[in-house]
């Protein structure tokens, strides 16, 4: 048990005008059976909104200070919506019986299914309400299934009616109707598996509130100690004037959950990046930059993929609907390239023989790898040597779901000068391999980019995540650098960090990186 | 980059030895392959090969063709692309087909007698050469038929669709050549191959037995090889020679490599083709060349040697003779992708093996840096997480119902936009061209996160430009929105105010009506008569558009602007 005095020390304005008003309860009263209080008297006593009075009840019950002393269950009517429809438009039974009562005036036959549709009642309701009233007798049913009214009264139907009118925006105890009209409560109420009923049902809980012996201390101890000089809130007044050396300082219960914090804070996926530029800085990488929208020439003719090649059709890439095309390309750079596809140019390659289509160069796409701001890179005179990276977003035609997203971030780069060769491309990867996945072992393996010759895929021991391909890199063909100007060796790298980056934010789908979610973006923690 | 499904047993036998899962984890890098999936109970292993300039390797005789050769150190001999003799089988090209579909090779394979497994491969090898090689048939296209039915010569000739009939692959009776083009399902697929063509081409024998209407479908009483068949007949019809050569070349070395012994066909053509009038095939059209040992060890970072490259390269298969500072090479019959030095280079890693080249550094000094563009993005970002305000990253793709709907933006001097034309899916149909929809629609998905709101981004936009070389530009902006029961103009200006202010950026506001915003209560950002941005409250009706029920304010800021000189 927690010491009073300290306890005392603790309480909340609130909690301390409920104590006070049991206990004035308590020393008014006579007999000991209605010491306790209801929610609502004690309420009324301390002058509390219910929203304050059920907290401080919860936190007094927490602390034992107060107890329940009985609990009492009342059962409580009230209307549904259904039922408030069923007053401004009448019940299925009520409108059954007024159109047979008026079909038998007018001599007019009616089967259950035309009084379905001319009421547009659900099959549900109307096989119920049929029920009902032909075993009040009044209706019945003749041969060629026509429903005809008896003219004898239905005492559901009048019943419903009276309970619709009695509680139209009230609600009454279960216990303060007749039996008769209790039953057709019971009977047309909403229960599990019937939401379509005119009448609920609710427990309505009375609890009655009693003080312990230890809520008994604590009013005393509250007594004593004069509630007059406790504040809660330090304020400037009282520094100024010093008077804060005659308050008390009421104590908080500091294990309580705080209130949530609507703080700033960057988007976890680009935290994630910003640690991989800042990495790529830290190595000598300079960021590169290109623009959404290229055309096809910088995409995919620039890096030797000729206009025939398989993932330069129509469902891989997006094409831009207006404009269609550039207005030009760069020279000399066209020339060259067209020449390089056609027959090797000045590359010392054969080229890949082939019918260079200078228009479909000029064709707008959505840019679909980021190795395109790579050559441009390389066309608009990069340093030797030279480190480059980029981040940048690119667009592929995929069909959008977990595991494929229709926009998405490469990472990618280039490192050119006369030392490169083979082996340094090896040793860059490793080095991305320690730095990027802090991976202490890493495999190579023969891979095909169309325009990497050697190309290799870097595999790497992830501390958590087990063998993981981590990227691709190559040397870029001398189809590639030559026409573009270059004339040292190039080496092209880009890394898929995305699965990386899932499991750093604990992510499962790919489309979450790009969460619309607030709550999930504002609650996503990462572990890298 | 195909994925072809082989049988271990049959993969083993081709090998000649049992091949253990980690010795075909060692070997598969020699193909460039890769182990998708195995069935330890049936034996099947799906290998997806991802070098698209190597059919040859597309089926488990290629694949176990590379791993033979490494193991024999040498290339496989395959003499009958050396034979002298004139074949005693001809195929005979009519003229008008060098419009439609000029090429054809063609072999017999005899001695074979066809496996269960061999079937299976060699329908897969079809498939992979005419579809992923052949570009779906157009450039080449493969029959194969069954030999003791056809009389030579055969015919390669043009008929009119109404003129033939004769019953295709899966019918029971017989079609017109017409009809097989509309009716049939081969023929529904491919058939725009040959459209607008008023003659088709048709491959008939001596006796004008139909062989097959390429490169849409085989005639059922020839064209159906079945298990257990000796003797066969392979044709290749495409419209680029070297590829027509190319895959007859490797079918050929494929069913010798299980047994069959090829006998080449002459074909005639009417005229000359740049292979000759007459060529015998298969035909082994490489020509050697030499090249400096030096440009190899220069672009691997390794010295090698004459007698080391030598033995490299005839372990994967070329044939080469190294002299003094030169190799002399040829790459093997089945193979056509040789470009440039640099694919002997490559060749020459993956038969070493890339676990025998020491990694190192590449040692010269870089100075590492960001764009401007990117630092002054940081310093914003930075900037607007001290004010309070979250994250967000979002899609640059949208829809139009979103960019401009749904901003009552229709109609507008705003309402201009990047569009896909080959749209999959109308929610990413263009180019967002302002942030504000991008945060909006995280608004509208967020109404049970806590208020207030307080969202930006910084990310590219796509602005439509006609006086733009390539008809757009890419700008960097930031968005930042703010919503909660009491989001005001004046909120969101002084967020604008200070971040303006520690950027050193001078501004003014000037009334704007913008029909996103409220009237009254929208500006644009000036300074020295260049736009920065814009501000403003979001109309109710735009925010109803989006089903968000707080009220919302809003700016957005050009980055590229603020770097811009005055």
């Amino acid at each position: 048990m927690a010491d009073t005095p300290s306890l005392t020390s603790s309480l909340h304005p609130l909690e301390i005008k409920v104590l006070t008003a049991l206990h004035q309860h308590r020393l008014s009263s006579l007999s000991s059976s209605s010491q306790a209080l209801q929610e609502e008297q004690i309420a009324q006593s301390a002058s509390l909104e219910p929203s304050q009075l059920s907290m401080a009840v919860e936190w007094l019950l927490t602390k034992s200070l107060i107890r329940v002393e009985s609990e009492k269950v009342t059962p409580v009517v009230s209307l549904t919506k259904v039922g408030e429809r069923y007053f401004e438009k009448y019940s299925p039974l009520e409108r059954i019986l007024s159109v047979t009562r008026d079909a038998k005036q007018t001599s007019r036959r009616l089967t259950i299914q035309d009084i379905q549709a001319s009421e547009g009642l659900e099959p549900t309701e109307m096989s119920g309400a049929i029920g009902c009233l032909k075993k009040e007798g009044a209706i019945r049913i003749v041969q060629g299934g026509y429903v005809e009214a008896t003219g004898s009264p239905s005492p559901t139907a009048e019943s419903l009616r009276a309970l619709l009118r009695d509680l139209r925006g009230s609600s009454r105890e279960l216990d303060s109707f007749p039996e008769a009209l209790r039953r057709v409560i019971e009977q047309y109420a909403v229960r599990r598996g019937n939401a379509q009923e005119p009448f609920r049902i609710d427990a309505r809980i009375e609890r009655r509130y009693l003080l312990t012996p230890q809520g008994e201390e604590a009013v005393q101890a509250l007594a004593q100690q004069g509630p007059a000089d406790e504040v809660s809130q330090l304020t400037p007044e009282l520094l100024k004037d010093g008077t804060w050396r005659t308050k008390r300082f009421r104590k908080y219960t500091i294990s309580l959950r705080p209130p949530r914090l609507a703080a700033g804070k960057r988007h976890p996926y680009r935290e994630f990046l910003d640690q991989v530029k800042r990495k790529l800085v830290s190595m000598g990488f300079q960021e590169m930059r290109g623009p959404l929208i290229e055309t096809e020439f910088w995409n995919m003719d620039a890096l030797y993929m000729p206009q025939f090649h398989p993932a330069r059709a129509i469902h891989d890439v997006y094409f831009v609907k207006e404009p269609t095309h550039a207005r030009s390309i760069d020279e000399p750079f066209l020339t060259r390239v067209a020449a390089t596809h056609r027959n090797g140019g000045r590359t010392g390659s054969t080229g890949w023989g082939y019918h260079y289509d200078q228009t479909r160069a000029r064709r707008l796409v959505l840019r679909s790898q980021g190795t395109a701001v790579s050559a441009r890179r390389l066309a608009a005179g990069p340093q030797v040597p030279g480190k480059y990276f980029s981040i940048a977003r690119c667009f592929r035609y995929d069909q959008v779901d977990a595991t494929h997203a229709t926009d998405f971030f490469q990472i990618e780069g280039i490192v050119l000068g006369p030392d490169i060769t083979f082996r340094t491309l090896l040793g860059l990867l490793d080095l991305f391999a320690r730095e990027m996945a802090q991976a202490k072992e890493s495999r190579f393996l023969p891979a095909y980019f169309p325009f990497t010759e050697p190309s290799v895929e870097l595999h790497v021991r992830h501390p958590r995540l087990g063998w993981i391909e981590l990227g691709g890199a190559g040397l870029f063909r001398p189809e590639v650098t030559s026409p573009l100007g270059v004339d040292v060796p190039v080496i092209a790298w880009g890394l898929g960090l995305d699965r990386m980056a899932m499991v750093a934010l604990d992510i499962h789908d790919i489309r979450d990186l790009f969460s619309t979610d607030l709550e999930m973006i504002r609650t996503t923690r990462s572990h890298f | 980059m195909p994925t072809v499904s082989i049988n271990r047993k049959d993969f083993e036998e081709l090998v000649g030895q049992p091949v253990p899962d980690d010795q075909l984890a060692a070997w598969l890098p020699l193909v460039k392959g890769e182990l998708k999936e195995q069935d330890s109970k049936t034996g099947n292993l799906r290998i997806e090969l991802q070098d698209s300039n190597r059919p040859d390797l597309w089926s488990c005789e290629g694949i176990a063709r590379q791993i033979r050769i490494k193991l024999a150190g040498a290339p496989s001999p395959y003499p009958f692309f050396k034979s002298m003799k004139r074949p005693t089988h001809r195929l005979l090209v009519s003229a008008g087909l060098e419009h439609v579909r000029p090429y054809v090779a063609a072999c017999t394979a005899v001695g074979y007698a066809v496996t269960d497994e061999g079937l299976t491969q060699l329908i897969q090898v079809q498939e992979k050469l005419s579809d992923v090689f052949g570009r779906k048939r157009h450039t080449v296209s493969i029959g194969l038929y069954r030999l003791p039915q056809i009389v030579f010569p055969v015919h390669y000739g043009l008929v009119k669709p109404d003129e033939v009939r004769f019953t295709p692959l899966g019918f029971d009776e017989a079609l017109s050549l017409r009809e097989i083009l509309a009716l049939h399902p081969k023929g529904v697929e491919y058939g725009s191959i040959l459209a607008g063509h008023e003659l088709v081409p048709l491959l008939r024998d001596e006796a004008g037995h139909v062989l097959s209407l390429p490169p849409i479908i085989n005639s059922r009483e020839v064209g159906e090889v079945r298990v257990g068949d000796r003797e066969l007949f392979v044709e290749v019809t495409g419209t680029d020679l070297r590829m027509v050569v190319l895959t007859l070349n490797i079918l050929a070395v494929n069913l010798a490599d299980r047994g069959a012994a090829i006998k080449p066909v002459e074909v005639s053509y009417p005229s000359p083709t740049p292979l000759g009038k007459a060529v015998q095939t298969p035909l082994d059209f490489g020509k050697p060349q030499s090249i400096l040992i030096e440009t190899i060890e220069t672009a691997l970072g390794q010295p090698l040697g004459a007698k080391q490259m030598q033995a490299v390269l005839r372990a994967y298969g070329y044939e080469a003779k190294a002299a003094h500072n030169k190799v002399s090479i040829k790459l093997p019959p089945y193979r056509h992708d040789l470009m440039h030095a640099v694919d002997v280079a490559e060749d020459v890693a993956i038969s070493l093996g890339y676990d025998r080249f020491t990694p190192e550094m590449p040692t010269q000094f870089t100075v590492g840096s960001l764009s401007r563009l990117e630092e002054i993005s940081d310093r914003i970002r930075d900037l607007m997480v001290g004010f309070g305000f979250q994250e967000i990253i979002s899609n640059i793709l949208a829809s139009r119902l979103e960019l401009v709907e749904r901003m009552r933006l229709g109609g507008s001097e705003w309402d201009r936009l990047v569009e896909v034309q080959n749209v999959m899916s109308k929610s990413y149909a263009c180019l967002r061209q302002w942030i504000t929809p991008s945060l909006l629609r995280v608004e509208a998905a967020s109404s049970r996160s806590f208020y207030p709101h307080r969202l930006f981004e910084v990310g590219e936009v796509a602005v439509p430009d006609p006086t733009d070389e390539m008809g757009s530009r890419t700008l960097t902006v930031l968005g930042a929105l703010i919503a909660h029961a009491g989001a005001n103009f004046s909120e969101v200006h002084s967020c604008l105010d200070l971040l303006l202010f520690y950027l050193n950026q001078p501004y003014t506001l000037e009334v704007m009506s913008h029909p996103s915003f409220l009237e009254g209560r929208a500006g644009r950002i000036v300074s020295e008569g260049r736009t920065l941005g814009l501000i403003g409250e979001l109309h109710p009706e735009t925010l109803e558009h989006w089903q968000v029920s707080m009220p919302a304010v809003a700016f957005e800021l050009e980055i590229d602007a603020l770097l811009r000189e005055g």
